[in-house]
């Protein structure tokens, strides 16, 4: 899994703060290109964490292009104590909770859960290996939107603890305490249908 | 907390690489020997597979930037300043709290009312004040904003969002105390309208002002109730002159409540004084931003 931890590292490589800085700041005086470069920049991200939030890509369309406006009209107030993608991610955070806030319930995970097989009989490792990501699937999908923001959070967008409270606005204890419950719940959904999860490991 | 459980906490920064390298070699060393750790690291290992290959299967619309920049009022075309500050003015007149605007004028027509009745004027000087006093204390903050957090969200800084609320509630105070003071002119000797609405202008000025710093401060019921009592104070020293306990030097409490009184009838300081405690409160505004959670 060595692969993996490089990603984030390049990721978290990947923002050089005061290029971004800079960007917000061009922002503010009303530069379009400045928004459209961050876009470019940060587009990806920002769209990945509202569609985990809201589990519908149109509403994720919305959120993020709210979340641009958002972010055009509240550059000038930004304060660069801490990093754009923070800032932004902040922005969509709180218009994905408000969309979802307004919407109709999405549509039960459980559906999902009775497409698989109820049984698997005795698998190779890949198979074994494509169902478990199926049932983290389901688990994930079961889960609260602020507990699968708290895992796209550390596990997609490389964030701190700090960082990833700052983006909720709570304290590092909630999210502390949302990784245990994500935890214990996939945890609990695995071994339920069998898997132990250091197979994968 | 043991090793364990603090280590527990580090595994999911562990596997996104995001632990220093003294931190990492602790949970490598403790990985080791903690079978229960391991496999949890194993368990976030497929988590974070899942989720980083779930999400860079997806692809952003590429236009979404553009699709904002068309809905924006490019920043060349914003409304000149007057009609900027008319807009601001007719934003938040819909945030205050409703009951806000009936409450204050049924309380201005009763007063009028007893007023009349009793043909007493001075009866408005006293009830005026704490009428402004008590609308200030609920016209800012995030207990009294059903849009606190949108507030926060806009371009408007704090400070000139308070501004706007202020001027929209002190000139509704302003202009029903004046037109219960005109009510009143029947009641009133020659050229004595002018006096009486000195007597409440000051201490409404004041009050207002003092119970708006109050509540950014300590909250609206603190504010209500310190106001309150400091103006009843006022009259409760007008009303008894004899001293509350014998054990009090006659002397030096007469003297307190003449000054005390002096205070509340000198407008020009109290407006001094209301200017000073307005400055106060739109400073406290622009702070109150910080310290609130940005988006909640």
């Amino acid at each position: 899994m060595g692969a993996v931890e490089l990603e984030w590292n390049d990721r978290v490589m990947l923002t050089p703060g005061n290029h971004d800085v800079d960007l917000i700041r061009r922002v503010a005086a009303g530069d379009g290109e400045a928004l459209n470069a961050l876009y470019a920049a940060y587009g990806q991200r920002l769209y990945a964490y509202a569609l985990r939030l809201t589990g519908d890509p149109a509403t994720a369309e919305d959120v993020v292009q709210e979340s641009l406006v958002a972010a055009w009209q509240g550059a000038p107030r930004f304060r660069g104590t801490g990093r754009v993608l923070t800032w932004l991610l902040g922005i969509v955070h709180h218009k994905a909770l408000n969309a979802l806030r307004g919407a109709l319930p999405l549509p039960e995970a459980p559906d999902e859960e009775a497409d698989l097989p109820a049984e698997t009989p005795a698998p190779d490792e890949v198979t074994a290996q494509r169902e478990q990501r199926q049932w983290l699937r389901v688990g994930l999908a079961q889960l609260s939107p602020e507990h699968r923001a708290v895992l796209e959070l550390i596990f997609y967008q490389g964030l701190s603890l700090k960082e990833a409270a700052e983006v909720c606005g709570c304290p590092v204890g909630t999210i502390k305490s949302r990784l245990n419950y994500a935890k214990t719940h996939l945890r609990g959904i695995l071994s339920r249908e069998g898997f132990a999860v250091e197979v994968i490991g | 907390m043991n090793e364990h459980e603090q280590l527990v906490e580090w595994l999911p920064l562990y596997v996104t690489g995001r632990l220093n390298a003294a931190d990492r070699q602790a949970v490598e060393h403790h990985l080791a020997t903690c079978a229960d750790c391991r496999a949890e690291v194993a368990l976030w290992r497929a988590v974070a597979t899942e989720i980083v290959a779930a999400d860079q299967a997806l692809s952003a619309p590429p236009d979404l930037a553009a699709r904002a920049l068309a809905r924006l009022p490019t920043r060349a075309h914003r409304p000149a300043r007057l009609r900027q500050a008319l807009a601001l003015l007719q934003a938040q007149a819909p945030l205050l709290r409703r009951e806000l605007w009936p409450a204050t004028a049924l309380v201005f027509v009763l007063g009028y009312c007893v007023a009349r009745m009793a043909g007493a004027t001075q009866f408005i000087q006293a009830f005026a004040p704490l009428v402004a006093a008590a609308s200030f204390s609920i016209i800012y903050g995030p207990e009294h904003d059903a849009a606190a957090e949108l507030t926060l969200a806009t371009p408007t800084s704090p400070w000139q969002i308070l501004l706007a609320r202020l001027t929209l509630v002190f000139g509704y105070d302003l202009l029903l105390a004046l037109a219960a003071s005109f009510g009143l002119m029947p009641l009133l000797p020659p050229a004595g309208l002018g006096a009486l609405i000195l007597s409440w202008l000051g201490p409404m000025a004041f009050l207002s002002a003092l119970a708006l710093v109050l509540s950014l401060w300590i909250g609206t019921e603190n504010a209500i109730t310190l106001t309150y009592g400091a103006w009843l104070v006022r009259w409760l020293a007008t009303a008894t002159p004899t001293p509350l306990s014998p054990l009090v030097s006659l002397t030096s409490l007469a003297g307190f409540f003449r000054l005390y009184e002096r205070f509340w009838e000198t407008p020009l300081l109290l407006l001094a004084l209301a200017g000073l405690l307005l400055a106060l409160a739109l400073w406290l505004a622009g702070r109150m931003e910080r310290s609130l959670p940005r988006w909640v």
